[in-house]
Formats: structure tokens, C-alpha cells, sequence
């Protein structure tokens, strides 16, 4: 096993120290998200380079960088949300490691998915004053789809709204494509069927169709081809006649753009 | 996240500086200029080191803290110690500048630069420098472990700033030989220097090239 992943442990390394050529470089950066191996080679190599930068004889800068410092941050806001940093101004490698940006955002994504539809559910109950029996039908159904969401991996989230919010949330993993519907009309499942879309430069592919049998939060496997993660950049629910998808969408109810 | 035990902080300092990103995190401009203290020397020592000029090398110093205050989120997709993350954007940043600035630097005569990077530009704070001069000593003697190549394309890579091709280059070694190299160099000089046993690439088996010292 290490055997076959010795080369990546190489890159790993040259990663840390900066050193890649760009086609070893691009390759890395494609290989490291999924890696965690190579997440903690990256992180002891970045352990060991301070350790050599202990070996150094030491130096004072000037007095005048603290206050020009000073200066600069005075007058400079802090970024705030996840608004993601320019590629050119993108900091040390080990600093903005892909993976474990993505897969932090990625958690609090799935974390804030799984809490607005456990929470909209909540109103749902209130409102419908829905009796025992049902409630404890209703907590197990958030229960799985909790536990699907937050089951850990790799995983592309988009939040789709239609004309009133938020009614449905994309999951896409690697081998599998999941929608969590939280507001989507129920349909007439014998005439009509909901349709998945990849919108992406080609122009939109249906990936799958599903039907709504109920107003709840529910969690419906869509489509049994695997997408990839990071194939289509938004996303978009129609509704269609029959039962089958049609090559291009006809009436949209629902689009959202991959939120991590 | 694995917390990394570090071995270039004392354990007082790691929970000072985490506690001090966290005030940054929250909007504090003084807890910049309490990073900037904690950290100036050892980021300005290799900077310098790699940069060879005081000039560049305090305009990456501010590059970087200024990058930590505008987004300080960067620490926590990062892994491991603040000292070890700081230190390799600083590393990442002064390797930029260099290979910018790479024709003025390159050319000019090595020894006289090297010549006045062995005179400290201030004294040295001998309380304060008590840590880390246990630490240099252990680095030093990890660093005499590794086979001279090993050694070479590590201190080229690391303190030179250069690529793995540039290496290869200056040493007249195949460019698998290198990465091979600095894996190897790598992986020993964590041993060497300890910290927890972690589950990368740097705790497997040691390769054969290990042996060839």
C-alpha cells in the first residue's frame, strides 16, 4: 500500500517545500483533497521545516516594519465569510491546503442542510400539530436524513431555491447523488415526474428523476450513474410530463449553485 | 485535526499563540502586532536567509502578517501548530519573491552574501532564545544524519528556495533521484526529531536510500 502511494508521498513532500514543477504541482493539487494520507505528510513536512528554520542565525528587521505593519493593518478589513481568497493571493501550500478547507466547509454545509431541514420540519410539526405517532415517524425520517448527510467523505453540496427559499439541497458524492427535498410540491407521480439537471458549460443533462410523496424533508437517491463532485457548478429541479426526462428542461422550479 | 506536538515551541508558547490567533480571528488588530512580536525573528531569519536581502525580506514579513490579519481562517484549513504554519507561508511567500527576483540575486557573488548572513543583524536575546537554541542544536545534529545528498537537496530546496528541477540541475542528479532524496531526508529527520508518530507519508518504513549514508 505504501509501496503504490510512494510517489505521492514524494509530491507530498515537495509540495510542503514549495519545490514542485508545475505539471507535478497541478497533479498534487488534484490528488491532495482526496487524500488524507497525504494531508498529514504535507502537515509533518511543514513540522520539520520549522524545525530547520530554528537553525538559522538569528535576526532582527527593523524597527520600522512593526509600525509600518501597524499601519497596513489599520487600514486593511479582514475578509469575512467564506469569501474565497484570490488564486494569486492564495497563501502558503500548507496554509490553504484544499482538502481540509474544503472538507471543513463542506461539514458546516452539510451541518447548516441537515439544521434548516430538521428545523423547517420542526415548523412543519407546529403548524400541523402533528400527533405522536407521526411525530416519531418524522423524527426518525430526519434522523436518516441527518445521518445520510453527515456521513462522512467527499461530497458537493448545492442549495436550490425556488420562487419562496430554499426547497430542495443537492448531494453529490462520489459514487452517488442524493437530493434532500424540504419544500417541493408533491407531484402526481402517475403523470408527472421531477427531473435532476447538471447545468454546466454544455448546457443542462438530466441526471436523474425522482417523485415527491409527501410535503416532509425526505432524502431520494437520484440516478445510479455516478456525476463526480465537482462536474456541474449549479444545479436545477424541473417538472415534467410523463415519466421519463426529456432532453431539456421545460418548466424550472428550482436552481442553486454548489455552495462548497 | 490531529493536534501536531510541535518541536519548535515550548508548549506555553503553542497555547499562546493559538489563543493569539483566535483574538485575531475575532477582529483584534493588537493581537497582529502580538503575532508580529512572538514570531518576528525566527520569520525574518529565514526569510532572509532565503531572500538574501533585509530590504525583500521585510517586505514579505509584512506581506504575511498582513495576510494572516485579512484572513485568518487560512489557519484553520491549515493543520498543525501555528509557529510550523506561519513559518511556511513565510517560507511559501520569501520562495516567491526569489524566484522573482531571482536574475539580481542569483547572480551576485554568493560568499560575500553569505559572508553577511553569518552576522547577526542584532544581539541575540539570550533568555529568549533559550528554546530555540535547544531546538537548533537538535535540528543540527538531525540535519548530520541524513547522507550528504539527502542533505543537499533538502538545504537547496528548503533554505535556497529552489525546485526540485533547479536541484536537480545544480547537483547533476536525475529529478526522481531528488524527490527521492528528499523523501528520504525527510522521513529521517522526522524520526530524528520526534513529535508524535502520525499516520503520513514521513512514518512509514524508511526507503532504501536511508540506508546509503
Amino acid at each position: 500500500m505504501t509501496g503504490d502511494h510512494e510517489r505521492f508521498d514524494e509530491l507530498a513532500v515537495g509540495w510542503a517545500l514549495h519545490a514542485l514543477e508545475p505539471d507535478d504541482e497541478a497533479e498534487f493539487g488534484r490528488h491532495l483533497p482526496g487524500c488524507a494520507r497525504c494531508a498529514e505528510t504535507v502537515a509533518e513536512t511543514t513540522e520539520v521545516m520549522a524545525g530547520m528554520a530554528a537553525d538559522l542565525p538569528p535576526a532582527e528587521p527593523s524597527a520600522g516594519l512593526r509600525s509600518r505593519l501597524r499601519e497596513a493593518v489599520a487600514g486593511t478589513a479582514q475578509e469575512s465569510g467564506p469569501v474565497p481568497a484570490p488564486v494569486a493571493d492564495r497563501p502558503a501550500a500548507p496554509a490553504a491546503l484544499p482538502s481540509p478547507r474544503r472538507s471543513r466547509a463542506l461539514r458546516l454545509a452539510l451541518v447548516a442542510a441537515a439544521v434548516a431541514a430538521v428545523v423547517g420540519l420542526g415548523v412543519w410539526n407546529v403548524v400541523l400539530g402533528a400527533d405522536r405517532r407521526e411525530l416519531e415517524t418524522t423524527v426518525a425520517q430526519q434522523r436518516e436524513v441527518v445521518a445520510a448527510l453527515l456521513t462522512p467523505g467527499e461530497a458537493t453540496v448545492a442549495t436550490l431555491d425556488g420562487d419562496g427559499g430554499p426547497v430542495a439541497t443537492v448531494v453529490a458524492r462520489a459514487d452517488r447523488l442524493q437530493v434532500v427535498t424540504h419544500g417541493l410540491a408533491v407531484n402526481d407521480a402517475g403523470s408527472t415526474t421531477y427531473v435532476l439537471w447538471g447545468l454546466g458549460q454544455d448546457g443542462p443533462k438530466a441526471l436523474g428523476t425522482f417523485d415527491v410523496e409527501q410535503s416532509q424533508m425526505g432524502l431520494r437517491t437520484v440516478g445510479s450513474e455516478a456525476t463526480g463532485l465537482d462536474e456541474f457548478p449549479q444545479y436545477g429541479i424541473s417538472i415534467e410530463p410523463g415519466q421519463e426526462a426529456p432532453s431539456a428542461p421545460t418548466d424550472v422550479v428550482a436552481t442553486g449553485q454548489v455552495t462548497s | 485535526m490531529g493536534a501536531v506536538t510541535s518541536p519548535v515551541r515550548g508548549p506555553d508558547d503553542a497555547a499562546g499563540d493559538a489563543d493569539v490567533m483566535r483574538r485575531i480571528r475575532a477582529g483584534d488588530r493588537d493581537a497582529v502586532d502580538d503575532l508580529y512580536e512572538r514570531f518576528r525573528r525566527p520569520a525574518f531569519a529565514l526569510a532572509r536567509r532565503i531572500i538574501a536581502d533585509d530590504t525583500l525580506a521585510e517586505d514579505v514579513l509584512q506581506e504575511v502578517f498582513l495576510s494572516v490579519w485579512r484572513d485568518p481562517a487560512a489557519f484553520d484549513r491549515a493543520r498543525g501548530s501555528v509557529a510550523s504554519w506561519l513559518l511556511a507561508v513565510v517560507h511559501h511567500k520569501a520562495v516567491d519573491a526569489v524566484r522573482r527576483e531571482e536574475s539580481q540575486r542569483r547572480r551576485q557573488a554568493q560568499a560575500e552574501e553569505e559572508r553577511a548572513l553569518d552576522e547577526p543583524t542584532a544581539t541575540r536575546d539570550v533568555e529568549d532564545e533559550a528554546w530555540s537554541r535547544v531546538v537548533a542544536d537538535q535540528v543540527r545534529t538531525a540535519m548530520g544524519t541524513l547522507s550528504a545528498p539527502q542533505r543537499e537537496a533538502l538545504t537547496l530546496a528548503y533554505y535556497g528556495g529552489y525546485t526540485q528541477r533547479e536541484v536537480a540541475a545544480l547537483t547533476g542528479t536525475p529529478l526522481g533521484t531528488v524527490k527521492t532524496r528528499m523523501l528520504a531526508g525527510m522521513r529521517r529527520l522526522k524520526q530524528e526529531l520526534g513529535g508524535a508518530a502520525g499516520s503520513g507519508g514521513l512514518g512509514s518504513a524508511p526507503s532504501s536510500e536511508e540506508s546509503q549514508r
